[in-house]
């Protein structure tokens, strides 16, 4: 466990915050960065329990994949019409979580959002393992899926290559290298503070495989050069990055004529849900982790309020999307999209559609208040709202489509299996077996940025320094490189 | 070659001390910081960083490959799909934009390593594992005549250590 958190101010009364500018007030100094950071990585008896209970969910999963290949993919309940079912809906949802930690890590970094500091590390990580959750769901919907590779295009002796015309080929491309591209940005920024747990290190095997994960690394002015260039780079490529893998996503339902699918506004109404659904699991580990940790005065309420503001936003650029497809079903005179759309509220799948709407659309207006926007008991339970609500999106989307196509003699239901339910408990065992893993062997929360934040030690208060060479040394205390951005290059 | 090492708690002792450094022609200056901080960088004055290099390079040639793999491929096995031209431009940028990024990152992570000379087996002289904590570090490469000299500089800006590396 952490060492004793000290107080830290739990203003209410502080409205608008500039992001740039946060400080963290409680924190004196970069040893207690160091040392309370580093505090967070020694084991529990609370974070075995949860990691057993991960692990179990894991096996769940392992044991009904065994025997969904031993005895087919009828198990898993798909039924003409009806043969995109939880796994699909699962792979979109595990890809959509992942994006706000790219938004949070890349986009928000471009802006000099200053409240990311505290919590890109955690969304960064919730990226790489969501993604990973997800690119298992293409393959567990394979009948065969041993031969998922037949979808990377490469030399082989069938002389045959993939259809690149095929969405699902798309698929392959964007999330093969959204997976790479976000793993790698992970581990660059972690490579600086990999090298200070080498550096205070006792154990001589952990020293050992910190030093290799640290590459040598020495913090020199030449290495900060070189990265923070390098960072900068990366967090650009992954900023179009991010809005093009739900894009690309969104293609597998908008390339095809079924109602409710064929429809331009996909792109961008993925990506806002993928945002949206991404910003409530942080929110979902976020929470208890600062809680657990006892570091509030790391992740203040100041940074809660700006992540529930832009929560509040995508929820309403959700919510718009979802009144435009009515509005474009009902001005399209398309009669199979408006008896599509009728369905979608008032049908045999109406439960879902509301809890979407409710969960998506209404429960987040809460935000609007102030007060609940710096409650992080009523974030943490709206979280688990938006994750129910963005897992029902996806089921709202894939499922009355397919049930309720153009004619009414192909129409049919769909009822999940306990393979289905089984596999989804795995996906999330999985996940947050990965998750509990990394944060007791790396750092929760970027120990290099957060000493950007916390004034430097001076031996001159700023503007009475005797400089006994002479000029004006133009130090100025607190003024870090801003995100990583050297003033050359 | 040989040199001092010495690690402050200040960081504005240190620019002094890189200030006085340049100002007494000693340009072999290495230091070593925690965190990225603009006033060492206003100190050394380093040249811009070539990265950028690397990551413009990288991204052209995914770029390009990811739109030749897509049309070779097309033409290798041409099979027409929803009367579309064998090789579509439209989709295929898609797997030129996925490459480019690809490939672009890659570079850059590639450059970041070779500019910054990681990995790296053997900490260079003169680290200290302080350095990543909370002091800063300021390694002068010298000769030993010299060595006096840089010693008391540095210790006249307020180094708590001051040590001779051979």
């Amino acid at each position: 466990m952490a060492t004793a958190a000290p107080q830290y101010p739990q203003s209410g009364q502080r409205p608008n915050i500039p992001s740039a500018t946060v400080r963290l007030p409680a924190v004196a100094d970069y040893e207690q960065v160091d040392r309370e950071i580093i505090g967070t990585l020694r084991p529990t008896l609370g974070w075995f329990a949860l990691l057993g209970t991960a692990v179990l969910c894991l096996l769940i999963g392992i044991s009904a994949w065994m025997y969904q290949i031993y005895s087919g993919l009828g198990v898993a309940g798909y039924h003409p019409p009806v043969m995109w079912g939880v796994y699909i809906i699962t792979f979109v949802f595990w890809v959509g979580i992942g994006h706000a930690g790219t938004l949070i890590s890349a986009i928000l970094y471009l802006f000099r959002a200053g409240f990311r500091t505290s919590i890109y590390r955690c969304a960064e990580a919730m990226t790489v393992f969501a993604v990973m959750t997800a690119g298992l769901f293409p393959i567990l919907h394979l009948g065969r899926p041993w031969k998922f590779f037949w979808l990377i295009p490469y030399p082989n002796w069938r002389l045959i290559w993939p259809q690149f015309k095929s969405p699902l080929v798309w698929d392959v491309f964007a999330i093969l290298t959204y997976l790479t591209v976000s793993s790698t940005f992970l581990y660059i920024g972690l490579i600086p503070d990999i090298a200070t747990l080498r550096d205070r290190e006792t154990n001589p095997v952990r020293k050992a495989i910190y030093a290799a994960l640290s590459l040598g690394w020495r913090n020199s002015d030449r290495e900060w050069r070189h990265f923070t260039r390098a960072y900068l780079f990366l967090a650009a490529f992954s900023t179009p990055l991010v809005l093009s893998v739900h894009s690309v996503v969104s293609f597998d339902f908008a390339m095809a004529l079924v109602p409710g699918w064929h429809a331009t506004i996909f792109p961008p109404y993925f990506v806002a849900g993928a945002i949206f659904s991404g910003l409530g699991m942080v929110f979902t580990i976020i929470i208890p982790i600062r809680k657990y940790f006892r570091l509030q005065h790391y992740v203040t309420l100041n940074d809660l309020d700006a992540a529930a503001k832009m929560c509040l936003f995508t929820s309403m650029v959700v919510g718009l999307a979802y009144l435009t497809e009515f509005q474009v079903a009902w001005m399209s005179g398309n009669k199979f999209e408006q008896e599509y759309f009728w369905n979608r509220v008032f049908g045999q799948w109406a439960w879902a559609a509301w809890i979407m709407l409710i969960c998506n659309m209404v429960l987040p207006l809460s935000l609007f208040s102030q007060r609940l926007r710096r409650n992080p008991s009523w974030l943490f339970i709206l979280s688990l709202f938006i994750n129910l609500g963005m897992w029902f999106e996806r089921f709202v989307i894939v499922v009355p489509s397919l049930s309720h196509e153009f004619e009414p003699w192909q129409w049919g239901s769909y009822a999940p299996t306990w393979v289905d339910y089984s596999i989804l408990l795995g996906s999330f065992g999985w996940f947050f077996m990965w998750f509990l893993l990394f944060i007791k062997q790396l750092p929760v929360m970027a120990i290099a940025e957060l000493k950007e934040v916390v004034p430097p030690k001076m031996r001159h208060a700023h503007g009475a320094a005797p400089h006994p060479g002479g000029s004006d040394p133009q130090v100025t205390g607190g003024e870090g490189t801003g995100g990583r951005a050297p003033r050359t290059a | 070659m040989p040199g001092i090492i010495a690690a402050f708690h200040e960081l504005d002792s240190a620019v002094h001390a890189i200030e006085d450094l340049r100002r007494n022609r000693f340009n072999e200056i290495t230091v070593y910081t925690p965190t990225p901080r603009h006033e060492l960088e206003h100190a050394l004055e380093p040249p811009p960083s070539r990265v950028r290099i690397f990551t413009l390079v990288g991204g052209l040639a995914g770029a390009t490959f990811g739109y030749w793999i897509a049309i070779w491929a097309s033409r290798y096995w041409p099979i027409v799909v929803g009367n579309k031209p064998i090789a579509s431009w439209v989709p295929y940028t898609i797997f030129g934009f996925e490459v480019m990024v690809l490939v672009g990152s890659l570079s850059t992570v590639f450059a970041l390593f070779a500019l910054s000379r990681v990995p790296r087996l053997t900490m260079t002289v003169g680290y200290d594992p302080r350095f990543s904590g909370g002091h800063f570090g300021v390694w002068v490469m010298t000769t030993s005549e010299r060595a006096r000299e840089v010693g008391d500089l540095l210790r006249k800006h307020g180094a708590v250590e001051v040590r001779h590396e051979a």
